[in-house]
């Protein structure tokens, strides 16, 4: 059965008829095989145009209609509409997108004519082969999965549980937390960012809604929209968790004790191979480090071990094994966070080089009074109080070789930092910042900007072009651009 | 046909001039535009260190199509060609290559080319190299000459008329 | 036995002799051999300031002289190194370039196919040869000399185009000098600049760069000094005096070429390796036989 094909233009004003030759398109059309009617409107997006269609389809009694238009990602919905309300069924519709993909990207009118006549006969083509299709509704599976617990995932996973969801929170690390549990305050507002984070940690441990697969990753994801099926690693901690009370005799037992830097302390200081990676860790069990732990690596260690002696729960078994559990969700949340730029890519600012030129995250580390030097700012080569403090901003950031766009939240960071480091070491330390632009762009970012440049701080306007040792110190060369002197 | 000529301080190429200007304009949209004058350029800079030159401030300035006053500057020729600020732009944006093209400029429109690259030219013009085998002095202040050493005669090329006149097409050709 | 045209520039072959000396001497015992061509010109790359397009010009026509011949060329001085590498770039990846430049290149019967490979002294001894040859030729150890590295600009810029070693961290000649039993310590001012090419308008300041450099290395204790291109050891060596009296230091360093630390550590003697004509005082430090 031949069907018939009824053929709509639409002028979309100017931006489709100004390049584009809608009459000599709608004559084209006519002589296509199929095409029963080849019709034109303004605005076919508007309801004139859409009951010139549904008018049209009654009249010629089409089986299919092609609107040569916009891209389908504006109006197929509106359109499919209109053309099951026109008594067809909505899947007998395909578009030509002659706007985005031709009208929009060229200026010669012949040519841009002629791609348009090669695609309406394409779609008209295709029109002929389109089937009637039934839309049908499928239950989603009213559970979510959230993948990442840092804050972002704790949230998302807190606001979905409180609406009576089922949430899964994967976390790869044995806690949840993520930044922000590395970080001492927030800015603008100074906050203590633990005790924001640390009650909603609990309320995540605590909801009835919200199962927690700590130290646990995503290795599969299968089904389809609103009905998933994932497979996730639970990784083996070797210790029973329902046996673990996390009292931490067994880390400070532990025959590797500060031999293994500390992810948590972005390497400032050290753990043992049995940890929690932070005092108020959830869950606030302990895990074993498969990768150094002697046990899982030799085979032995010592004639016992310490950890196993130790432990009062009896809560270590060196057999466990990975487990995989599948679950079935109807959504996904992917929540997980940022990393930081290595500077070691960065040669030339010495990061690699010398000790004491440091990221934000490890100052971070270092000014958080549970970090590895219990909040004393120190020089990491050799633990003395520092006499000057310079923060380069935009280290891989704005950066064409790195990465192009700006991070964001650098600016408001290093401005948190001085902050913190006027308040602890007052005015004996130089502080430093040398900056291509200051961002301070939200609420309360500009004030809090103000307040910092009111706290003797030096500010240059220019990029150090590298950090030189200098003997027990470092050198730098900025150029300051706004007194024109290095 | 001499030095004169190849550097044009008779007559002002025009020709050369406009070429040179276009690869300016072409240096000033490709690259200029996207300086945000951070300075690590001029931070950094070999030059900088010693003499008035600032990288950064260069590359604002084609921007802005101050190219004249470059031109005529002295500034211009105190680069060292080290390629650092090439090197280190987080744009990409090369001031080094801005201050070849502003060099290149001042040498065809006349201008006076300062210190000892007149004879370095001249000297590539009629031997084809930068200089003629020297004596040096070694360090028990003996002379010693490139003949004295056992060394195979120096690669010069074997027909300089030819040569020269490669040369001299080449000087008055577009850039 | 690889064979190499050799492109000795302007510099090297009618000054900077030792250079010379120490890679004819150095590079057959590691079995490169060096041809020599007639007819080459400057490289082009220190007259780039004057006009850009001749500088390209020289450099494609000596690359076309060495393509007649069939060899990769092995150019010693790292700034003909950047001259003939950029040239060469730019003539394989712009079409209407290397028309333009070959349409000259064919008054004296040449023409640019961008066949041939470029190298330098630093990525021949250690990419090409190899650390391990080198230390097999070993006689006669450099008992642990504590030395600075040189590289210089030219050799490891601009990375973009490729340079025989890192921009940043450049360690080949660091290797090289191990396995030769010398003690390569990093310093602050690896990376400076010598000043070399401003000796042709402001010689006093280039003299300053150099000096300063100098200065910085002798405070820091350094045994020698060595450096790969005949423009900086022209500055460090040659006017070693010069530099010094210009930053009003006393400036005591010696200066090597790494060819010629090469030739003492395989046991070749002095004078084949140019070393009377060192002017900074290498004497010091009873290296080698006579």
């Amino acid at each position: 059965m031949s069907k018939k094909i009824g053929f709509f233009i639409c002028h979309c004003g100017i931006n489709i008829a100004s390049t584009v030759d809608i009459k000599e398109l709608m004559d084209y059309a006519k002589t296509l095989d199929g095409v029963v009617v080849s019709q034109d409107y303004k605005y076919m997006c508007s309801d004139v145009g859409a009951n010139l269609i549904k008018d049209s389809i009654k009249k010629h009694k089409l089986d299919g209609v092609v609107i040569a238009c916009c891209s389908p990602r504006m109006h197929e919905h509106t359109f499919r509409g209109v053309v099951e309300a026109g008594g067809i069924n909505a899947f007998n519709l395909e578009i030509a997108n002659i706007r985005e993909q031709c009208s929009w990207a060229h200026k010669d009118k012949y040519l841009a004519t002629e791609k348009a006549k090669a695609l309406v006969r394409g779609a008209i083509a295709k029109a002929k082969l389109l089937e009637s299709l039934e839309t049908s509704k499928i239950d989603v599976t009213p559970e979510a999965l959230v993948i990442g617990g840092g804050i972002a995932g704790i949230q998302v996973a807190l606001d979905l549980a409180e609406e009576g969801h089922k949430v899964y929170l994967v976390e790869k690390s044995p806690s949840i937390g993520g930044r922000m549990a590395q970080l001492d305050k927030t800015f603008p507002t100074l906050d203590c960012s633990s005790c924001i984070l640390t009650p909603k940690m609990m309320e995540v441990a605590n909801h009835s809604n919200i199962e927690l697969l700590s130290y646990s990753e995503v290795i599969g994801i299968d089904g389809s929209i609103g009905n998933y099926i994932v497979k996730v690693k639970k990784k083996a901690r070797f210790v029973n968790m329902d046996k673990c009370t996390g009292c931490g005799d067994c880390m400070v037992a532990c025959r590797l004790k500060d031999r293994i830097p500390s992810e948590f302390n972005e390497g400032m200081g050290m753990r043992s191979a049995i940890y929690m990676p932070f005092p108020q860790a959830v869950p606030l069990k302990c895990t074993i480090d498969a990768q150094n732990c002697l046990m899982l690596t030799r085979g032995k260690c010592g004639t016992e071990p310490l950890c196993v002696e130790a432990c009062e729960a009896d809560a270590i078994d060196f057999k466990q094994k990975d487990e995989e559990v599948e679950i079935n969700v109807g959504a996904i949340v992917l929540a997980t966070g940022y990393d930081l730029l290595d500077p070691t890519s960065l040669y030339e600012y010495g990061y690699a080089r010398s000790d004491d030129v440091i990221t934000s995250l490890e100052m971070e580390r270092l000014i958080s009074s549970s970090g590895p030097t219990g909040g004393e700012i120190i020089r990491p080569s050799n633990g003395e109080k520092p006499k000057s403090i310079t923060y380069i901003l935009c280290i891989g950031s704005r950066d064409e070789t790195e990465c192009p766009w700006c991070c964001r939240i650098g600016c408001m960071s290093a401005l948190k930092h001085v902050y913190l480091l006027k308040e602890k070491l007052g005015d004996d330390v130089e502080i430093n910042v040398c900056y291509t632009d200051i961002r301070s762009f939200g609420k309360g970012y500009e004030e809090f900007y103000r307040k910092i440049r009111g706290m003797r701080t030096n500010f240059f306007r220019g990029r150090p072009s590298e950090v030189r040792n200098a003997g027990d110190h470092l050198t730098i060369d900025i150029f300051d651009t706004t007194t024109n002197t290095l | 046909m001499g030095i004169v000529d190849l550097t044009s301080m008779g007559e002002s190429q025009v020709k050369l001039r406009s070429e040179i200007n276009e690869r300016l304009s072409r240096l000033k949209d490709e690259i200029s535009d996207y300086c945000f004058q951070c300075g690590k350029c001029t931070s950094g800079c070999e030059a900088h260190k010693l003499l008035e030159l600032e990288p950064h401030k260069i590359v604002a300035l084609l921007k802005q199509g101050l190219i004249d006053e470059m031109v005529n500057s002295d500034v211009i020729w105190t680069c060292m060609s080290c390629f650092k600020c090439r090197e280190r732009c987080p744009q990409k944006v090369a001031p080094v290559e801005i201050l070849f093209a502003l060099k290149n400029m001042a040498v065809a429109s006349g201008k006076q080319i300062p210190g000892n690259y007149t004879a370095m030219l001249q000297s590539v013009l009629s031997i084809g190299l930068l200089q003629d085998v020297k004596s040096v002095t070694t360090r028990d202040n003996k002379t010693i000459s490139r003949s004295d050493l056992n060394l195979p005669k120096v690669s010069k090329p074997t027909d300089p008329t030819k040569f020269q006149m490669m040369l001299s097409k080449l000087a008055v050709e577009k850039v | 036995m690889k064979k190499y045209v050799l492109y000795p520039g302007c510099v090297m072959p009618t000054e900077q002799y030792a250079y010379e000396m120490s890679i004819r001497e150095v590079l057959p015992l590691l079995n490169i051999k060096l041809v020599d061509l007639e007819g080459f010109s400057c490289c082009g790359e220190p007259i780039k300031s004057v006009n850009q397009m001749l500088s390209l010009a020289l450099s494609a026509r000596n690359i076309a002289l060495a393509e007649k011949e069939g060899l990769d060329i092995f150019a010693p001085c790292p700034m003909c190194h950047l001259a003939l590498s950029e040239s060469k770039r730019i003539l394989d990846s712009e079409l209407g370039m290397n028309e333009k430049i070959n349409k000259f290149l064919a008054d004296e019967g040449l023409s640019y196919t961008g066949k041939v490979d470029i190298v330098n002294t630093l990525d021949l001894l250690h990419d090409i040869v190899g650390v391990d040859k080198i230390k097999e030729l070993v006689k006669k150890p450099l008992k642990e000399l504590k030395v600075a590295t040189h590289y210089g600009c030219h050799l490891i810029r601009p990375s973009e185009i490729g340079r025989p070693d890192d921009s940043e961290n450049p360690q080949k000649m660091e290797k090289i000098l191990e396995a030769i039993g010398a003690k390569p310590l990093d310093y602050p001012e690896k990376l400076d600049c010598c000043g070399g090419l401003l000796t042709a308008n402001l010689p006093d300041s280039a003299l300053t760069k150099t000096g300063q450099k100098l200065q910085k290395v002798q405070e820091q204790g350094f045994d020698a000094f060595i450096d790969i291109c005949p423009w900086c050891h022209r500055q460090y060596d040659s006017k070693q005096t010069k530099a010094g009296e210009i930053v009003a230091a006393k400036l005591e360093v010696p200066v090597f070429y790494l060819t010629q630390l090469l030739g003492i550590s395989f046991g070749i003697s002095k004078d084949k390796l140019g070393l009377d004509l060192n002017l900074s005082p290498v004497d010091k430090l009873n290296l080698g036989g006579k």
